[in-house]
């Protein structure tokens, strides 16, 4: 709280720099909410990969959703969703959650780049998530955000704590550990946009092999300087470059 | 009953006169016009502020008169107005640029601060018990992408942009000789000079230790504040090319 207010409101005139400035319901530390019965929250469970390359960024992700970790409530699931002109954000977690944090986070990178009169870099927007992550609503979230801007091609993984880590490839979910093996190793940053495609495919799909919380397809979106692509694969064999 | 009415009208700040002028906010301008002037100017290399310091008595203390504020690594304000209005939309600037690190990890650009500090002055033209505030600020900086920048606010509230400018008193005399002397390939020494020999315009007696000196330049990204010496050797040679 500072010690400006707005004379028409009696509001705090500087606001709370880790708020959303809409949109972010009662935000003050973790809602209620967190206490929710975990049993009757749609988790996505998933696998989600994230691969930074010098011409972009490749985010791929498996396709269910599922109940208490035993029921399959969704086989169609898209948990990677667009958030910024050359930025994308995935759902791991509480799929209330992960939803509600991509549509804040979307009017907040449209409301930067109206008052700005420029779009916001990728290292602002994983400032931005984390801060909301760390202090809001938006419980239970372990997102992968993956975008291009003036200064190249990002990966940032994002925790429930709202820790922001950037690296050239991240796995977040309950399949990393077997996403992570598929990668290691292979990854190169100067691999091709394709290549780079195929290996997040290929590790999605050895998650989802072995994982129960992954699986029933692939989202897969490839994002460069001139945009986001997003496509679904029921049958993983077709998501290869 | 002419008079009547128009005391009517400029009791409130957010009153309208019939002719759709708000006095307060007009009033507010002249408070301003009765403060030394601040100028600032945009030049290729950064943008310079300078503000002299008007001194009533021997015994003050010259480093006390504060006219240029710093507000984060590449913004400073010049003042003109009412001192202690002033202090208040600093500190505001201030806790706006820290809020802009906070909340995105990255400096604030040049625009954003001003119109943060002139969307706040505005609420004081609209809001009732209020007065507006009587000062105008000259915003001076290099936005992260290394383009220097100069705004103004003023009590309404409107941001204007400028490649140089003047506020306080005898404002129109300033921007006028600004007007004919400004270049857009001075770099950031010509325009030192050029803000100096602007503020010579009002006061003649220029005196070095009174005179204020703040630039940002596009290489460092950083408010720096010229030493006596320098605005003493700036001084100097305006009195030699007079001669």
């Amino acid at each position: 709280m500072s010690r400006f207010t707005d004379p028409l409101t009696g509001a705090d005139a500087v606001g709370d720099p880790t708020a959303p400035e809409l949109g972010g319901g009662e935000f003050s530390g973790a809602g209620d909410s967190q206490a929710n019965d975990s049993d009757t929250v749609n988790k996505t469970g998933t696998t989600t990969v994230g691969i930074a390359t010098e011409d972009g960024v490749v985010v791929a992700t498996d396709m269910r959703a599922s109940l208490g970790g035993r029921f399959v409530s969704n086989k169609s699931v898209q948990k990677v969703e667009q958030v910024h002109p050359t930025g994308v954000l995935t759902l791991v977690g509480s799929v209330g959650g992960a939803q509600s944090f991509i549509r804040t986070l979307r009017s907040e990178v449209d409301l930067y780049e109206v008052r700005k009169g420029q779009p916001m870099s990728m290292h602002a927007l994983a400032t931005l998530a984390g801060n909301f992550a760390r202090g809001g609503p938006f419980f239970a979230i372990n997102p992968i955000l993956g975008g291009v801007d003036e200064a190249g091609s990002h990966v940032y993984s994002i925790d429930p704590a709202g820790g922001v880590m950037q690296d050239d490839y991240t796995v977040t979910g309950s399949g990393m550990q077997l996403a992570h093996g598929a990668i290691e190793g292979v990854y190169d940053r100067e691999m091709s946009l394709d290549d780079a495609r195929d290996l997040a495919v290929r590790a999605v799909v050895a998650a989802s092999e072995r994982d129960t919380g992954s699986g029933n397809g692939v989202y897969v979106s490839t994002v460069t300087d001139e945009g986001v692509e997003i496509e679904g694969f029921d049958e993983t064999d077709d998501a290869f470059a | 009953m002419q008079d009547q009415n128009q005391q009517a009208y400029d009791r409130g700040t957010n009153i309208f006169s019939p002719d759709g002028r708000l006095y307060q906010v007009e009033y507010a301008r002249e408070a301003i016009k009765r403060g030394t002037a601040s100028v600032g100017v945009r030049t290729a290399d950064g943008t310079v502020l300078a503000a002299d310091r008007q001194v009533h008595s021997s015994l003050v203390e010259e480093q006390s008169i504060e006219k240029l504020h710093r507000i984060d690594d590449h913004i400073a304000v010049a003042s003109a107005g009412h001192v202690a209005d002033a202090r208040q939309l600093v500190d505001f600037a201030r806790e706006q640029a820290q809020v802009n690190r906070l909340r995105y990890d990255e400096p604030i650009g040049v625009e954003s601060l001003a119109k943060e500090v002139t969307d706040y002055i505005q609420r004081y033209t609209q809001s009732g018990g209020v007065r507006p505030f009587g000062v105008a600020l000259a915003v001076g900086g290099v936005d992260p992408d290394g383009t220097p920048r100069l705004f103004e606010t003023d009590p309404s509230g409107t941001p204007y942009e400028w490649k140089a400018t003047a506020i306080g008193g005898e404002r129109e005399t300033l921007q006028g000789f600004l007007e004919d002397e400004y270049r857009t390939d001075l770099d950031l020494d010509g325009g030192v000079t050029l803000a100096l020999e602007t503020l010579a315009r009002s006061n003649e007696d220029i005196d070095p230790e009174a005179v204020e000196v703040s630039v940002v330049d596009t290489e460092s990204h950083s408010v720096r504040s010229l030493e006596g010496d320098e605005v003493a050797g700036h001084l100097a040679e305006l009195e030699g090319s007079d001669e």
